[in-house]
């Protein structure tokens, strides 16, 4: 065989074993070993190059024998590596071919684009022709090192992407599209407990048949999220192993909009949905309120931020953005109060039914409370504010006043006359005219009674409707009975109360059963007027919560206007009483919290007064 | 480096072993033997087990001292360095990773000579013998063979502190150096051929023929015989496949059975894509090769105490009764040469490649033991 059959064979034979293996190290180093073998060589290595601001570093990728440390001739061959300190290339500057000082030769040759391939020998050199024939195998083992570089930076950024895959905490699927078909290649964990499927269940299946839309169809404002090109986000409602949920759904080409790879990415915004949703509702129940809820800044003037339909309505503005035009202090009716109002707030951080008087955008007077908070928000103070228009109320509390002092004062005055003027008739007519005399007495007593009781009626509205005492009810009637017996001699009461009942009540529950007891005897027909009073348990609400005080009579019954008109609260022209004394009562029992019923009886009538039980968190009432 | 030879394997070798251990001058032993049922006792094992100092060694086809071979008894052989021994189980599993269980820090650490003895019946052998090269490189002079014996037997034949162990290598490593001559003495006479299929170390097609067809085709060239499978083993151990080397003698691959399908079993590995030469030899190239592996091993200025010979046992078969020229072509009036018949040979001339070779002369010139 010639030298050339054989050089032939030799490059042949080491081609064979120039190829991309599992690893760059493998790759190297099995070729390496074919070099070193066929070539007859003992020493060799493969540098990987790399150029940098001052120069060239080499990278080892594999040396024969392991350890370089220990290899006269491996070290030769590092030192002799082109620095890269000269402007030429790296191909410029080889090969290098060279003796060491204990007579081994090595040479240096290029791997284009990869580095520098080493082989030493001991007792004889490679020669000139088998050096320049190996070009070939080199450019080979390059191209095949280079080969296992793309694939540890693939493989490195595949790594870190199936890291970040399995670390997301949202539901994740990894699809291919396979004739036409989009697959699942891979699914996270969290895909597989929120959706109910393994990974090795999912694998290779349909994406649609392991995501269900809710009943079968997709919400309007949802995209087909396996649709080509569908990478838009979009809302859509899924069946999941915790039953229906909204997600946020995301899918992304991976390697650009032609690719067939794609991730789809699942974000549950059920909780986000569903607090929206509430939000939305909270608005449309604010903008409808009858009251004005709205937002200012601070300050003497102040802005308004936000405006409610029903501040709107009140201050009598054509919009919402009506408001924008004008500062706060413009819709009150001294601008003073405007920085009264503001310091208040800022100073308390809270105010409850502080009274203003406003004026409305048409130049309308009106009263109002305001009820708010002071906020920071972004560096500022701004007020979040609730108003409501109390005008009529204002206006009947005035008609009120007015009312009670004509009542208390002027008829008085009037009665008094009248009643001195009647005594001084009375002593001037005949006997046989007295009837009228004490008929005209009786009725201006009538009408004193009733001045009275208008001044009763608003003591009661005075006191409000907060109750903070408790009233033991086996006391209350005791007194109850004292005065009874003192007033109303002729006339027999019987009590019964049921153990020891208590109930949430002041002083005005006394006055209410006293106008019921006088009522039951001056209005009570009998020869011997009998009125009784037990306490029980409520039987028409929770006994253990409610308690019936009930007042049943022996007399001729309620007329059926006046109870009707006093149960459902409220009088007509043609359903009335004839007097204060029921309806007093009917208030002091909703000022106290409770309910009044009336039913005739055979002979007589009974009421039910339904108060709340005492929890005993309340102090005990003196009812004197 | 002290030499005895035990004509018997059992109480005498174990008296040998014995007496050696406590000589004051041996820190080591290497043991040549020869199959022998008594090396598979009890008694030998605890011998093994009871000696104080390193040993290693294996049981060969046959061994060489004074000038002889012979398939009876053992050579006990004292050394006067400790011996490093590491043994690698396991060679035929594919899963075993040979170079974890080699420390490459041997040659910083002084070791220049490395016995090495392989099970010869192991299956990867090769790639064994490529962890060391990939390494050590040349750094250890490398010098063994593979043990083991002809018959079909298969046995543990490699021995150490521990008994006998099979399927097996052993690294003895010496801080003693080590001159080796490596040559086989073969030519080329046909080729090349193209391993078109192979399986390890049988041969199923050459140039895309089967390959005993290819074989017998070429090789009919050059004999008046007639190649069949009765008679390919007395034919084939005179023309031997070689495995080309750029700069280097041919790595020789010995034929040595003829399978159903036309395959052709070998000693030794033959890749597929490789090409092969034929090669023959007579008794004076033979001769002459091992007398120039001696010359080689002896030329460095080392001031050896002795010699080590391993030859291929597939010489003594071609060589048959000339084979007293070889054994006196590497016979040395000053120092003992030992050695033994091998399974294939393991070396490095401290220049080249480690391969394992076939029908090859490995004569090492020792210093120092």
């Amino acid at each position: 065989m010639t030298d050339r059959q054989r050089r032939i064979q030799t490059l042949y034979e080491i081609s064979l074993s120039i190829g991309p293996k599992a690893t760059l190290t493998e790759t190297a180093d099995d070729a390496l070993l074919e070099y070193l073998q066929k070539l007859n060589c003992s020493v060799g290595a493969v540098f990987q190059h790399h150029t940098t601001p001052d120069g060239s570093e080499y990278d080892t990728i594999v040396t024969i024998p392991a350890d370089p440390e220990s290899n006269a001739t491996l070290q030769a061959m590092i030192d002799a590596l082109p620095d890269g300190a000269s402007d030429e290339s790296l191909a410029d500057q080889l090969p290098i071919s060279d003796h060491t000082d204990d007579g081994a030769h090595f040479c240096l040759q290029e791997l284009p684009d990869f580095g520098v391939l080493a082989l030493g020998k001991h007792g004889g050199e490679i020669d000139d022709i088998t050096r320049s024939s190996l070009r070939p195998l080199n450019e080979k083992l390059a191209e095949a090192c280079r080969s296992k570089l793309i694939e540890r930076r693939h493989r490195i950024e595949r790594n870190r992407f199936e890291a970040v895959f399995d670390a997301i905490p949202e539901p994740v699927v990894n699809t291919v599209v396979d004739d036409g078909v989009e697959r699942v290649k891979q699914v996270n964990t969290p895909f597989e407990s929120v959706f109910g499927h393994s990974a090795a269940a999912a694998r290779g299946q349909p994406i649609e048949t392991l995501i269900t839309p809710v009943d079968g169809e997709e919400t309007g404002e949802q995209t087909e999220p396996t649709a080509v090109g569908g990478d838009e986000p979009a809302t859509a409602s899924y069946e999941t192993e915790d039953g229906p949920c909204e997600f946020l759904v995301r899918r992304v080409a991976v390697g650009g909009p032609e690719a067939d790879e794609y991730i789809h990415l699942y974000v549950d915004i059920s909780v986000e949905k569903q607090h929206q949703q509430e939000l939305e509702r909270y608005e449309r129940l604010v903008e409808n309120l009858p009251i004005g809820v709205y937002r200012t800044t601070a300050g003497p003037d102040g802005e308004f931020r936000l405006v409610n339909q029903g501040l709107v309505d009140i201050l009598e503005a054509s919009s919402a953005g009506e408001f924008e035009t004008i500062s706060v202090s413009e819709i009150y009716a001294e601008g003073a109060s405007r920085e009264q109002f503001s310091d208040l707030l800022v100073e308390q951080g809270a105010v409850e039914d502080v009274e203003l008087e406003l004026r409305t955008l048409n130049g309308n007077t009106i009263w109002a409370t305001v009820t708010g908070r002071a906020v920071e928000e972004d560096g500022e103070t701004v007020f979040e504010l609730a108003l409501q228009d109390i005008t009529e109320r204002k206006e009947r509390q005035q008609q009120l006043a007015v009312l009670n002092r004509v009542l208390r004062h002027n008829v008085r005055n009037a009665m008094n006359v009248i009643k001195g003027n009647t005594r001084l008739l009375s002593e001037a007519v005949e006997t046989s005219e007295q009837s009228f005399i004490d008929a005209i007495e009786r009725r201006v007593e009538n009408l004193e009674q009733l001045s009275n009781k208008a001044g009763t009626m608003r003591s009661l509205f005075d006191q409000g409707r907060e109750v903070t005492a408790i009233i033991e009810m086996e006391q209350l009637l005791e007194e109850v009975r004292a005065d009874f017996e003192s007033k109303h001699p002729e006339a027999e009461l019987t009590v019964a109360v049921f153990n020891s009942i208590a109930v949430q009540a002041d002083v005005r529950l006394k006055m209410a059963i006293h106008e019921l007891l006088d009522n039951a005897v001056d209005h009570n027909d009998s020869p011997e007027p009998e009125v009784t009073v037990t306490v029980a348990p409520a039987e028409s609400k929770p006994p253990d919560h409610w308690a019936d005080i009930t007042i049943t009579d022996n007399g001729p019954g309620i007329h059926e206007d006046e109870w009707k008109a006093i149960e459902s609260g409220q009088e007509t022209p043609l359903q009335h009483g004839t007097g204060l004394g029921l309806w007093l009562v009917y208030w002091t029992v909703s000022l106290l919290g409770g309910e009044i019923t009336i039913s005739g009886l055979d002979s007589g009538t009974r009421i039910v007064l339904t108060l709340p039980r005492a929890t005993g968190d309340q102090p005990p009432s003196q009812v004197d | 480096m002290e030499v005895t030879y035990c004509q018997s394997a059992g109480e005498e070798l174990r008296e040998t072993l014995g007496s050696m251990e406590k000589a004051e001058s041996v820190d080591g032993i290497c043991l040549l033997a020869t199959a022998d049922e008594a090396l598979e006792s009890d008694a030998f094992e605890a011998s093994l087990h009871e000696l104080s100092v390193p040993v290693f060694g294996g049981i060969f086809p046959e061994i060489i001292h004074d000038g002889t071979n012979t398939d009876d008894g053992a050579l006990v052989v004292g050394l006067s360095v400790e011996p490093l021994v590491t043994t690698v189980d396991e060679l035929s599993d594919p899963a075993t990773e040979f170079r974890d269980a080699l420390d490459p820090t041997l040659p910083a650490d002084g070791y220049e000579t490395a016995f090495v003895f392989v099970d010869g019946h192991s299956t990867r052998i090769e790639a064994f013998i490529e962890a060391l090269f990939r390494t050590y490189s040349v750094e250890l002079s490398v010098i063994g063979g593979g043990t083991g014996t002809l018959d079909d037997r298969r046995r543990p034949s490699l021995i150490t502190n521990d008994g006998l162990v099979g399927d097996a290598a052993i690294i003895a490593a010496v801080r003693s150096p080590t001159s080796v001559g490596v040559t086989h003495g073969w030519t080329e006479i046909d080729g090349p051929v193209r391993v078109t299929e192979s399986e390890g170390s049988t041969l199923i097609s050459l140039d895309g023929s089967p390959a005993f067809e290819r074989y017998k085709q070429i090789v009919e060239r050059h004999t008046d015989r007639t190649v069949t499978p009765e008679t390919f083993f007395e034919i084939a151990k005179s023309y031997p496949f070689g495995i080309t080397r750029m700069s280097g003698e041919q790595l020789v691959r010995d034929p040595y059975a003829v399978g159903d399908d036309g395959s052709l079993a070998c000693f030794g590995p033959v890749p597929e894509g490789e090409f092969m030469s034929v090669l023959t030899g007579d008794t004076d190239s033979l001769v002459e090769a091992a007398e120039a592996a001696y010359n080689e091993a002896t030329s460095d200025p080392l001031d050896a105490d002795g010699l080590l010979f391993f030859d291929c046992i597939s010489r003594v078969l071609y060589l048959e009764s000339s084979f007293d020229r070889e054994l006196a072509a590497v016979s040395d009036d000053e120092r003992p040469v030992v050695g033994a018949l091998t399974l294939g040979e393991i070396a490095n001339d401290g220049t080249g490649h480690l391969d394992y070779y076939n029908k090859t002369a490995v004569v090492g010139a020792i210093e120092d033991v």
